[in-house]
């Protein structure tokens, strides 16, 4: 077992962890954020995609131990107040959703192509959900959510300052 | 579920390699663990300990000058490889095949040093590194050695590498810098599959060179060609230096024939 510090959506936690835990199993089984899921367990496809100090990655391949000192965020800190994000509204307001299991994952892929390109092109959404599988929906309305949300966060930039 | 290991974090490159002196037999390296932790899910292999090379200082740089060339270190991802002004204004044809490995998730933690040590007949990065002319530095507490890229390999998953070494970092020269360059890679669906067969092509200002993965043990270095060699003489100089097998993904027969394509839609789109 090691002692490790993360903070996860802005929160400190301190934890004894198997040294050979899976990112992903800590946070689902040690600390109950099961919105981060579980399909492949074997970096194929997205379902567990957290963003890890800024970047995208599949938290199945990351152990527990290697994220010591990390700032994580997980789906869990989405809704910030209880309230949806932008993505996720759009997620929801374009039946992106079907069952359910890719949202997490496609969620924070979306979240972190939007920080990194808050314009992107179709060609760039498709670019940015590689690492995620939908076996539901067929991504159309998932690629139209993220074009939606896109255009809901750059409509609220411009009504927000004085340059459009 | 993994199996129980001990996670290492050495604080130092010496610690490391002390470490190593008496346990390498017992443990893996890992940066990125995009293979590692796979394999080990797998029960391909159950090392006794993982040591995590990220956390010793110095390992993750990537630098270039003029005399040595461009050094890759042993903890640089393939997305910063992507991300480096010289590498993609100098070296484009790592930039094109570095696209073309895996997912936008992977590439955030997969290290270009972790695939060639990989050795996998398709890993994306070693045809376009050959091509260019590349050493890898291997570090232990006996001392350093630097060996061609094309020897480092030596079959399926094989490597020189001894069990109380790592590879520090990649130099790969500028013998072809500035060369214009190109990668054509064969796959079912982008970043969830292996490579079915894949070509990569170099133009420098009067040589050309080819190299091939997915269609032998190990990705196959062609000899230097002039930059005027007719395509049919490339076509048929790959298809001697290949020995491609069947298996689940298609037939020899399919990555012979795909080997011919690709080089010559490579020598079309690869400006001279
Ligand atoms: C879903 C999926 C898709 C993939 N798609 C592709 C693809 O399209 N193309 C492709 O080429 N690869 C692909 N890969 C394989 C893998 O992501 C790459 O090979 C990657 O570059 C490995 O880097 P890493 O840092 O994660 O390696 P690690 O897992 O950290 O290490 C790999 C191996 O090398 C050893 N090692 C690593 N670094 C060193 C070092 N410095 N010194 C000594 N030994 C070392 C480790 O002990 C281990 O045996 C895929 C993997 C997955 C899971
Ligand atoms: S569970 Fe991590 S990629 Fe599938
Ligand atoms: S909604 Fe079911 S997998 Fe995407």
């Amino acid at each position: 077992m090691i002692r490790i510090t993360v903070t996860i959506n802005g929160e400190r936690y301190e934890r004894e962890v198997a040294e050979h835990r899976t990112l992903l199993h800590f946070l689902r089984n040690d600390l109950g954020l099961t919105g981060t899921k579980e399909g492949c367990g074997a970096g194929e496809c997205g379902a567990c995609t957290i963003i890890m100090d800024g970047r995208a990655v599949n938290s199945c391949l990351v152990l527990a131990a290697e994220a010591d000192g990390a700032e994580l965020e997980t789906i869990e800190g989405a809704a910030a107040g209880g309230e949806l994000s932008a993505i996720q509204q759009a997620f929801h307001d374009n039946h992106a959703v079907q069952c359910g299991f890719c949202t997490p994952g496609m969620v924070m892929s979306a979240t972190d192509l939007l920080r990194r390109n808050p314009n992107p092109s179709r060609e760039e959404i498709i670019d940015g959900i590689e690492g995620n599988f939908c076996r539901c929906t067929g991504y159309q309305q998932i690629i139209e959510a993220i074009e939606a949300a896109a255009r809901a966060a750059g409509a609220a930039a411009g009504k927000g300052s004085d340059h459009a | 579920m993994l199996h129980a290991f001990s996670y290492v974090a050495p604080r130092s490159l010496d610690e490391l390699l002390a470490f190593l002196s008496s346990h390498g037999d017992d443990t893996r390296v890992f940066s990125g663990g995009t293979d590692l932790f796979v394999n080990i899910r797998s029960g391909l292999v159950s090392p006794q300990y993982v040591a995590d090379l990220k956390t010793v200082p110095g390992l993750r740089e990537i630098s270039f000058t003029g005399q040595e060339g461009l050094s890759i270190g042993a903890c640089a991802t393939v997305n910063e490889l992507l991300a480096h002004e010289t590498v993609c204004e100098r070296y484009p044809v790592l930039r094109i095949a570095g696209e073309e490995l895996a997912t936008l998730q992977l590439r955030n933690r997969a290290t270009v040093v972790g695939n060639i040590v990989t050795a996998s007949p398709c890993g994306d990065m070693t045809s376009p590194l050959l091509c260019l002319g590349t050493d890898v530095v291997l570090v232990s507490a006996r001392g350093e050695r630097r060996i061609p890229l094309g020897e480092f390999i030596t079959g399926v998953k094989t490597t020189q590498i001894a069990a109380d070494e790592i590879v520090s970092r990649l130099i790969v020269s500028t013998d072809r810098i500035d060369a214009s360059g190109g990668y054509r890679k064969l796959k079912r669906i982008k970043g969830h599959d292996l490579g079915v067969v894949a070509v990569a092509l170099v133009r420098a200002a009067n040589t050309m060179l080819v190299a091939i993965s997915s269609a032998a043990p190990t990705p196959v270095l062609l000899p230097e060609f002039d930059a005027r060699t007719p395509v049919a003489e490339i076509q048929k100089s790959a298809q001697a230096a290949i020995s491609p097998i069947d298996d689940v993904r298609c037939t020899s027969e399919y990555r012979r024939f795909m080997v011919d394509v690709y080089i010559r839609r490579l020598m079309e789109e690869v400006p001279a």
